[in-house]
């Protein structure tokens, strides 16, 4: 039974505060994920974690003990970092080795150990060679070995992946996945990739500015986010977010841009007037058909198929191109002007500091 | 006329080698000097028009310096040898020699690079503390000599060992703390976090992962501060001429008012002092290539 709470926890430089007064639980063998933009302060809470960094206020629990006080050896905890951080002067068996020799493990156990664990990460045939004639994906598999091998019941991962090719990127995130099953142990995964979270996690805890913004299971933060921040956060391609004012109308609210005009469902007839965005994620919207809500006439300004998708762009002379998804087989031609669709239940929006108007 | 790009690569890369061909004659010149003059006989030592490789060639110079054995037909007056033979102690001032640079050499490196692990990793020294301790190297050295002389007249330590390894130890200080300080900045602070979350200490983190990974950078800064302790002069002719003796002072010797200007000795015992750090930097060639080159390689 393993569990790392996080109590108030604070982490301040100076005048810049990294981590803001974070109360967080992550239960034992949850693949809990970070995610945020860049100095969101999610490494630096991997860190404190770790024993890295010093909190400047609040407590981390291991096992319901204080860890605050105990070296980063002693916390019961595996970490993998972004750079690898293989020992370049040591093989890759004796790299895997090392935790266990400095547990005072038996020799003949540390080999068993060793072959065992490469075998679960498929890099048998690289205990021989050393870290420089290893390729960026091998070294990070020897990488997770090395933490792995010793058996700690939490995993850190700081932005594992990030180093990685696209390829190799998701060949190893579907790696993390089986590893996670397969062990039932913590993970604790920092990226800034919103596609790795959504993929990997329980959970997932959006952070910006040092806070949490937002927790929740994947399905959650997608299809409910808090915030224009999460909404805009998440989602490939990214959520339309139209800037532009709520205006009460003669049959209710309307919201309006200098895109287009519409008037806005039922639900938000309580909302008040003012500045604000709206958003609808590109494959809600829909192309051609009527009914189950507001729609506008605009033409087709540029066409990108994927082959099963196609993206249809509208609007590209504004800062943020409107977007819709269709599938692939569905003809469309640039152009031609479409039925724009807006269902109801797929609009959200957000007042003018972003946060969700219900 | 115009030239194609490879006859204009091949014409600099052969303006390259010529400027570098000149440059290597300048510094190579006064070596070769050196050599040449050790086994010439005294004769060839200031003839006009010099004697660039001499036909007489002998090992007189080395026989006389080195092994005390005098000459036996030469234009030379007796004093002088007399003189070169009872006052001149070259082996002793080679014990000198190795024994203060390799002492004070081994404590500047060692506790320069611990400091240096210190500035690097915890931020002892700002970075203007580490600026005002190379500019100490800034002050000239002469003019410390007065305060030293008297404290070091008062201490006892005038013309002793202690006294040179401790002042070599402080004036070389700030080079090795410098040198192993951007050695050890090149090893990644997460490669010592993995260790230590692997469950080894802070002695046992720095013993198998900065160490080995710092280890070249260390021999070359070791040889660095040898070579600045070996031939240190200034200090060691003002602080101890007469018990202690290094071989910079004792060659010095060669030339003065009583002795005239016995260059043949003079190189031979020159040649001497060269060879040392010649057979020094052979054995240790590889950290060196290594130790000048780290951060170049990073993978």
């Amino acid at each position: 039974m393993s569990r790392i709470e996080l109590v108030n926890l604070r982490k301040e430089y100076g005048n810049v505060v990294a981590v803001n007064s974070m109360d967080l639980t992550i239960e034992d063998g949850e693949f809990i994920v970070f995610v945020g933009p860049s100095g969101c302060g999610k490494t630096t809470t991997l860190r404190m974690i770790a024993g890295f960094e010093d909190p400047t206020a609040g407590d981390i629990r291991i096992n319901g003990e204080v860890v605050n006080e105990k070296e980063p050896g002693d916390r019961d905890l595996g970490m993998v970092f972004q750079s690898h951080a293989l020992f370049p002067h040591k093989n890759v068996a004796d790299n895997i080795a090392f935790g266990l020799r400095m547990k005072k493990v038996p020799k003949d156990e540390q080999a068993r150990k060793v072959q065992e664990v490469s075998e679960l990460v498929r890099i048998t045939h690289l205990l021989g060679k050393m870290p420089a004639q290893c390729s960026g994906g091998e070294s990070q598999r020897i990488a997770l070995a090395r933490t792995l091998v010793t058996e700690p019941s939490n995993f850190l991962l700081d932005e594992p992946l990030s180093s990685l090719d696209a390829k190799l990127r998701r060949e190893l995130r579907a790696e993390c996945d089986r590893l996670h099953d397969e062990l039932q142990k913590t993970f604790v995964y920092v990226t800034h990739d919103q596609e790795e979270a959504m993929t990997l996690a329980d959970r997932i805890v959006v952070m910006n500015q040092g806070k949490i913004v937002q927790m929740g299971s994947p399905m959650e933060i997608y299809s409910n986010p808090v915030s224009y921040f999460v909404a805009d956060f998440f989602g490939n391609p990214a959520m339309n977010l139209v800037e532009g004012e709520f205006v009460a109308g003669a049959n209710g609210l309307e919201f309006h841009s200098s895109q287009f005009n519409i008037p806005l469902p039922g639900k938000f007839k309580d909302a008040t007037p003012g500045k604000g965005s709206l958003g609808i994620r590109p494959e809600n919207v829909t192309i051609g058909e009527t009914g189950g809500g507001a729609s506008i006439n605009s033409e087709i300004e540029l066409v990108e198929p994927l082959g099963k998708d196609t993206l249809l762009y509208f609007g590209t002379d504004a800062d943020r191109p409107f977007v819709a998804v269709v599938e692939g087989t569905q003809e469309v031609k640039r152009h031609a002007n479409v039925d724009v669709g807006f269902p109801d239940d797929a609009i959200f929006l957000f007042d003018a500091n972003g946060d969700r108007i219900r | 006329m115009s030239m194609t790009k490879s006859q204009r690569r091949h014409a600099f890369s052969a303006f390259r080698y010529f400027v570098l061909t000149i440059w290597l004659l300048i510094v190579a010149f006064p070596i070769f000097w050196m050599v040449s003059t050790s086994f010439k006989p005294d004769r060839e030592w200031f003839a006009w028009p010099p004697v660039y490789i001499s036909e007489n060639a002998t090992l007189q110079n080395y026989l006389t310096v080195w092994a005390d054995v005098s000459e036996y037909a030469t234009d030379e007056t007796g004093k002088l040898e007399t003189y070169t033979q009872s006052l001149q102690r070259p082996w002793e001032a080679l014990g000198n020699s190795a024994l203060i640079s390799v002492i004070s050499t081994t404590l500047t490196v060692l506790f320069g690079s611990v400091l240096a692990y210190g500035v690097s990793r915890y931020g002892i020294l700002s970075e203007g503390r580490m600026f005002q301790l190379l500019m100490l190297r800034m002050v000239p050295p002469i003019v410390l000599i007065a305060p030293i002389s008297i404290w070091y007249s008062a201490l006892g330590l005038l013309d002793s060992i202690t006294g040179l390894v401790m002042l070599y130890f402080l004036t070389t200080l700030p080079y090795a703390v410098w040198m192993s300080k951007s050695f050890i900045d090149e090893v990644p602070r997460e490669m010592e976090q993995a260790a230590e979350i692997l469950g080894a200490s802070r002695m046992r983190t720095i013993w198998e992962v900065v160490l080995p990974l710092v280890r070249s950078g260390l021999v070359a800064t070791f040889l660095f501060i040898l070579i600045l302790t070996w031939s240190e002069y200034l200090l060691a002719l003002l602080l101890s001429k007469t018990e202690v003796v290094t071989l910079p002072v004792e060659l010095s010797k060669y030339q003065g008012s009583t002795e005239g200007r016995v260059y043949g000795r003079q190189a031979a015992l020159s040649v001497g002092i060269t060879l040392p750090l010649i057979v020094v930097g052979l054995m240790i060639r590889k950290h060196l290539a290594r130790g000048f080159s780290f951060g170049m390689v990073r993978r």
